[in-house]
């Protein structure tokens, strides 16, 4: 098995003059479940789309199982959920089953079975006729039961209220579960991915601005709080990993990724009252990480 | 399962197609005697210029079944029915929202998109030629009810034209398919052309050209297939299909 499931590599995509992706570089460890973080537009449709060879890459290398993206043999080991739920609407929903089992040679119907029941899903009703909901989890049962290795989801609870879309979470991660497989999902919603997500890249206008681990980067990334007597200080840090210093009234508030001591020792010469270093949320990282590249 | 898909895509299209023309080739049959009333009236009609022309050439080969079926039904409308079925089944394909949504979908499955295109487009001209052949065939087969002959050989003949060199206009409206992501817009455009040159060739009155050969025109006059009509109107339709393809796969979706 290669070491990364999906690998990009400076990978560029422009549409009509405008770039998508401006240099991605992304490394999904196999039986990770990845949590892919962007704000609307930043590029995470978009590099879905090049992976599964639904739009060409303009430059870059990318590649998933260790092949060319987009190979029908990747397809083959993939199960997908776009954005739309896009499926056929002149279907029934076990016409869509009928019509999707044949094309994979892992197809388990034992989970068809299961999911059937368990998403209460009317076979005999046309796909048009489906709740956003329902049409979501038929899109989902279509992708567990493909015996997939990998399963891409864009947006997957996109449009659906908030029960629903703890539904859909709670059903995906009971499968990963029981199965083993690499999930890559999309989202902009940092809840679920801090919910289900072990592992995180978080993009903005088509380029990584974070990416590993998720419990690396909450151990990484902290915040260092200084607090004065009087007006806080104009202060340079010169420590690496500063990602954002924020002065306000009599508090100096450092946003790092990484090596917060050199920060504290900076910071302690400064003379400050107190000296804090707080842990932040995946939340934090993404706003202070989407906003430093404003 | 995609042939189940794609005929579940163009099924419609293609049953309504294949009543439409069922009736009217019975019809065709079955008004015979009435037309045979009223062609010594017809015949003194005062109209001139091409329409007078065209009336008189239509009352001339009225005299005999041969000429009044490939006249009303070969030349008329079994080719301007068929043809406008040939471009709606044409239309659409798996990149279109109005074909039932699901492009994504459909290229997530491990098949290529040329296989997707060629599945779609075998299963099109199926049905075409299943329009072609089988209201033609009941015309030989209720000619009898009426007193009449028609040979099936001059049907299949009279079908192969007609199916091989109106392909053409399916296989444009496939390729306009694959440059729109609409039905509108390749549905119009095609039909537009096949009235262009359905006018062209009758205004100018050359005894070639597209249409000529979907009539099987020549067969019908001197019993000689239009082979070089037929070799390069299928050629068209092949440029045309290998366009599609290439299109469909280079998009980006």
């Amino acid at each position: 098995m290669p070491d990364s499931i999906i690998e990009t590599k400076d990978l560029h995509k422009v549409y009509d003059g405008v770039e998508a992706l401006r240099g991605l570089d992304l490394s999904v460890p196999p039986g990770s479940i990845y949590g892919f973080l962007g704000r609307n537009g930043a590029g995470k449709t978009t590099t879905i789309k090049v992976l599964l060879g639904m739009s060409h890459p303009t430059s870059g290398q990318v590649r998933a199982f260790g092949l060319p993206a987009g190979s029908t043999e990747v397809r083959r080991r993939t199960g997908f959920v776009s954005e739309e739920k896009d499926l056929y609407d002149f279907m029934t929903v076990a016409e869509m089953i009928r019509f999707t089992a044949p094309f994979f040679p892992k197809w388990r119907a034992d989970l068809e079975q299961r999911y059937l029941r368990k998403f209460e899903l009317p076979a005999d009703r046309k796909v048009k006729a489906l709740s956003r909901g329902t049409r979501t989890k038929l899109a989902l049962l279509l992708a567990l039961c493909r015996g997939a290795e990998l399963l891409i989801l864009d947006e997957p609870t996109s449009g659906l209220d908030p029960a629903m879309a703890e539904e859909v979470l709670q059903a995906l991660v009971a499968h990963v579960a029981s199965e083993e497989m690499t999930v890559f999902f999309s989202s902009h919603q940092i809840a679920e991915v801090d919910q289900i997500a072990d592992h995180v890249a978080i993009i903005d206008r088509g380029k990584t601005a974070v990416t590993g681990a998720l419990d690396d980067l909450r151990e990484k990334y902290q915040r260092v709080q200084m607090v004065f007597d009087g007006e806080a200080p104009q202060a340079q840090f010169r420590a690496p990993g500063v990602v954002r210093v924020q002065r306000k009234g009599r508090m100096l508030t450092v946003m790092a990724s990484g090596g917060a001591e050199a920060i504290v020792d900076e910071a302690t010469a400064l003379h400050p009252v107190s000296v804090d270093v707080i842990p932040v949320t995946l939340k934090e990282i993404f706003l202070e990480t989407v906003a430093a590249e404003d | 399962m995609l042939w189940y898909k794609s005929w579940l895509e163009t099924r419609w299209r293609f049953l309504i197609g294949l009543v439409l023309l069922i009736c009217s080739a019975l019809s065709t049959v079955f008004t015979y005697p009435q037309v045979m009333k009223l062609l010594p009236m017809a015949q003194n009609l005062p109209v001139n210029g091409e329409i007078g022309r065209r009336i008189r050439e239509a009352v001339e080969l009225s005299r005999d079944f041969r000429g009044y079926v490939w006249s009303n039904w070969f030349r008329q409308n079994l080719s301007q029915t068929w043809t406008l079925f040939a471009v709606l089944i044409g239309t659409g394909g798996f990149l279109s929202h109005s074909s039932g949504g699901g492009t994504l979908f459909t290229l997530s499955m491990p098949v290529s998109r040329t296989r997707l295109l060629g599945v779609r487009s075998t299963m099109g001209l199926i049905e075409l030629f299943t329009l072609a052949f089988v209201p033609s065939i009941l015309i030989p087969l209720f000619s009898p009810a009426v007193g009449q002959h028609f040979a099936v050989g001059s049907v299949l003949i009279y079908s192969v034209c007609l199916f091989v060199a109106g392909s053409v206009f399916f296989s444009l409206a496939a390729l306009l398919s694959t440059m729109f992501s609409d039905i509108w817009r390749p549905l119009l455009i095609a039909l537009a052309i096949a009235i262009v040159l359905s006018i062209v060739e009758q205004i100018s009155q050359i005894s070639f050209g597209i249409f000529h050969v979907m009539h099987g025109e020549s067969y019908f006059r001197t019993g000689a297939l239009p082979w070089a009509g037929l070799l390069a109107s299928a050629a068209l339709s092949v440029a045309l299909q290998y366009a599609a393809a290439t299109n469909i796969t280079r998009r980006d979706f």
